[in-house]
């Protein structure tokens, strides 16, 4: 081929990526940042969002640590639906989102997984080689796993034990795929991958709340506003509680104060 | 056209400094051993070194002055090179490098064709140049480097190659390059015996200084004073160069005459192998056949009295004009019609003989003494 | 509306296309230069073109989130250049993908033209070729192999690129959600059926692609006989 012919290979390229760019850049959607574990429920849920509200809505899921990040240095998000408390709280104490949009819209149940047997809460006390949780430091469900397993005073005996997850999903797709037996995961995982493992007790650690913040930068609020009650709407709540998500009982402004 | 040289080069185990002018006609060439510097002095007239301190001026015009910074380009100096290693590019084809050059060039003055009959190309001009010999790839270079009819072509040792045919054919080609183009050429070599063929002019570098400019045969001559034998590599035979017209290229009996005259006296014939045509070449001057050929001084043998019944063809009357003893051997000049000739004997000869300065000897060698490259 | 996979696809493509261009155009003068510069900062260069093969994807996108984001100076200059935001744009994954992918098309190139040498250069200057000329006429067809390898690196690279548009992009539809994001995400939801379609169809894509691209720089018939005469 020419020299010729290539040159005009490119420049040909070159117009149509920034045609292309110009083009899908014209449409402004609900920007929904979900955490990843949370991601198969909201899509479930926004079905019936969308037929009610009629607003245009789109994904991006991610880590909540990667999209409190993106969140810091400027993302154009409308709503931050995250699996903790603590990015919420230190968005809202950066001044990043919008008063008083800070909700706790579920509130997460950890279970023991075990792809050998149907797993009994007994099951803890005999310890494994390897045991599955995700980063305590980090996860909130790797920090309600330590704090469980501490809790049945287990936690010197598994210490040496544990292959640390980067998030629960992480942890959740290392039992699945039986690279280790057994782990504590989300049970909404459980729920969606219709498996069964053993519920823990939310006495055993403190709550996991999962909030949701709408993000002031938005030139979407009313529609965040919109979705966010809806979430926090009974009804929703409900579905949420089907999905593997545990009951509100001890009422949502304690576990909002659990977060900090 | 003149070539004026004023310039130091820092090369690593010595400079390369020259300061000199070359009245450039027909073919000059440098002479010099590996290492002297004489392919640095050709890529920096061509352009290609630039790291110079000092000028190269072209007739008036300054390819070089590190004084006022001046560079002429490479491209723009209107200056041929032909390489050691062809340096044909290998993914055109012979037509297309020619065409290369030809389409780079300006004047348009050479017939495309013509040139490609010249180089007697035209057989080859589609084969890839990878299918060609070295001897056909130096053709073509030869061929690209005349098509940007530039005003000076150098040639950085061309033959060194190539087997002993393709050297000849090369020398020939080059001869009548030059002779048809007019195309003055400065030709870097490390073998006398090349140069010898086809120059007219000689410049001899030694360590980066020019140690000698000349006619080629004067220099040729000049070299067997300054003989030294350090290293196999550095050997120049000594010898007679010689370039006479031609009486006839067989007179019926294998051999071919020469005549070495002079104003003074009768002429004297000089005898050696029959000749084919081609072997010959044209004076410029007198416009008669003319051979370049050379004698070795160890070929030539020196008898007192006339060798009148000896199977050797070529006797000559000549007076000894130099001695020189180096340690066993003995230099030994004469002239016979003003020509000098170089003669390698023994000590042990030149005491038995008692031969000195101003003595009248005969020289004797064979016909097949009377070497020539071409031939 | 259209399928989301369908439009991650086309943004990957985009994305790589206008990529492997720019990369083309920076590197070529780069790798030019690095294969000529004899100075001793040659070294220092050549280790920044290099550093995205030792730095992790997502520590390289981390500081670029920071450099892109407006609080600080690049962000602010592109902001104030161009009124629209850097981070989470398509531009910024392509600025990450130029640098992310540099040393897969620079180094190629570097090393054709290092091979290539001064010799050809130097005949060509002879007959009367000036820079631009020796470039185009000489230098790019005998390296056009390596022209394509560079490209089709610089491209492959940057179509299985994740870390850094993982943090840079944002995953936005239609701008910055990108193929391999987009099979992450299928991954973390649990959607299995999807993230293997994605899978696969990258994986032929690829395949089909690289093939393509081999069997056109294949070596010609021409070619293959010079070897054996060389030898």
């Amino acid at each position: 081929m020419s020299n010729n012919s290539w040159f005009k290979i490119f420049v040909l390229i070159l117009t149509l990526s920034w045609s292309g760019s110009a083009l899908s850049s014209s449409e402004k959607p609900l920007r929904i940042a979900v955490a990843s574990n949370f991601t198969p429920v909201l899509k479930k849920l926004l079905i019936e969002f969308h037929q009610q509200t009629n607003i245009a809505t789109q994904i991006i899921s991610g880590a909540t640590g990667v999209l409190f990040l993106q969140i810091k240095h400027g993302a154009p998000f409308d709503i931050f639906i995250a699996a903790d408390s603590t990015r919420p709280l230190q968005l809202e104490q950066q001044n990043l989102v919008l008063t008083n949009s800070r909700k706790t819209y579920a509130r997460g149940q950890l279970a023991l997984l075990s792809m050998n047997s149907a797993a009994q809460l007994n099951d803890l006390k005999k310890v494994p080689q390897r045991f599955a949780i995700a980063n305590p430091n980090t996860a909130p469900y790797g920090k309600a796993a330590k704090q469980t397993l501490a809790h049945l005073n287990l936690w010197s005996r598994y210490q040496s034990k544990l292959i640390q997850g980067i998030n629960v999903n992480q942890t959740f797709a290392q039992i699945r795929s039986q690279a280790v037996n057994s782990g504590l995961v989300a049970n909404s995982q459980l729920v969606l991958n219709n498996l069964s493992g053993a519920i823990i007790p939310l006495s055993y650690h403190q709550p996991i709340a999962q909030q949701l913040v709408i993000i002031k930068s938005s030139k979407n609020i009313n529609e965040a506003k919109r979705l966010s009650d809806y979430l926090l709407s009974a009804a929703v709540q409900k579905k949420i509680i089907r999905f593997g998500y545990a009951k509100f009982t001890d009422g949502v402004l304690n576990i909002t104060k659990a977060g900090s | 056209m003149t070539l004026n040289l004023n310039f130091k080069i820092n090369l690593n185990p010595f400079n390369l400094s020259i300061k000199h002018e070359l009245s450039l006609q027909g073919i000059t060439g440098i002479f010099g051993h590996s290492g002297s510097g004489k392919s640095t002095l050709l890529r920096a007239i061509a352009g290609l070194e630039r790291n110079i301190n000092g000028s190269i001026i072209l007739d008036d015009i300054f390819l070089i002055d590190s004084n006022d910074n001046t560079f002429v380009k490479a491209e723009q100096r209107h200056i041929g090179l032909v390489f050691q290693d062809t340096r044909l590019f290998p993914h055109l084809n012979v037509l297309d490098n020619l065409k290369f050059a030809a389409k780079r060039c300006q004047n348009r003055r050479l017939d495309f064709n013509e040139v490609i009959n010249l180089t007697e190309l035209g057989s080859l001009l589609h084969k890839h140049v990878d299918e060609l010999s070295g001897g056909q790839k130096q053709r073509v270079s030869l061929a690209r480097a005349i098509l940007t009819e530039p005003k000076l072509l150098l040639l950085d040792e061309p033959l060194s190659a190539l087997d002993r045919q393709a050297k000849i054919n090369l020398l020939r080609l080059m001869l009548k390059v030059q002779r048809e183009l007019q195309l003055p050429m400065l030709y870097v070599s490390h073998s006398l015996d090349e140069l010898q063929q086809v120059c007219d002019k000689l410049l001899v570098l030694s360590k980066g200084k020019v140690i000698g400019y000349g006619g080629i045969h004067h220099m040729i001559h000049q070299l067997n004073y300054s003989q030294n034998e350090t290293s196999a590599d550095d050997f120049i035979h000594q010898q007679t160069s010689l370039s006479l017209p031609i009486k006839t290229l067989n007179n019926g009996h294998g051999l071919a005459v020469l005549s070495l005259s002079s104003s003074l006296s009768e002429c004297v014939d000089i005898y050696l192998p029959a000749l084919g045509e081609k072997s010959v070449q044209i004076s410029e001057k007198t416009n008669e056949q003319t051979l370049r050929c050379f004698i070795l001084a160890s070929d030539i043998s020196i008898s007192l009295s006339e060798p009148l019944n000896s199977s050797i063809v070529n006797h000559l009357s000549a007076e000894i004009s130099s001695v020189n003893i180096k340690g066993n051997n003995v230099l030994i000049t004469a002239k016979c019609n003003e020509q000098e000739f170089f003669v390698n004997i023994s000590i042990f000869s030149q005491q038995k003989l008692a031969l000195r300065v101003g003595q009248s000897v005969y020289l004797q060698f064979k016909a097949g003494a009377v070497r020539t490259y071409l031939y | 509306m259209i399928n989301p996979d369908l439009l991650a696809l086309y943004t990957t493509l985009k994305m790589a296309a206008l990529t492997t261009v720019i990369l083309l155009l920076i590197g070529t003068p780069l790798a030019w230069f690095l294969a000529k510069m004899q100075s001793r900062f040659k070294v220092i260069i050549e280790a920044i073109v290099a550093l995205p093969l030792v730095l992790p994807p997502t520590v390289l996108g981390f500081y670029l989130l920071i450099a892109f984001s407006p609080q600080y100076l690049p962000g602010e200059l592109w902001q104030q250049a161009t009124g629209q935001q850097l981070a989470f744009s398509f531009s910024a994954i392509v600025i990450g993908s130029v640098l992310y992918s540099m040393p897969f098309v620079v180094q190629p190139l570097q090393k054709a033209f290092e091979q290539l040498g001064e010799p050809l250069l130097e005949a060509g200057a002879m007959l009367g070729a000036g820079p631009m000329d020796r470039f185009f006429n000489i230098v790019l067809p005998i390296t056009k192999a390596s022209f394509i390898t560079a490209a089709s690196l610089g491209f492959a690279h940057t179509v299985g690129e994740f870390g850094v548009i993982l943090m840079i992009g944002g995953n936005i539809p239609g701008e910055t959600r990108v193929l391999s994001i987009a099979l992450f995400d299928h991954v973390e939801s649990f959607d299995y059926a999807k993230a293997h379609i994605l899978a696969i169809s990258l994986l032929a894509g690829s395949m089909v692609l690289l093939s393509a691209i081999y069997l056109l720089n294949r070596p010609s018939k021409k070619i293959v006989q010079r070897g054996r005469n060389d030898s």
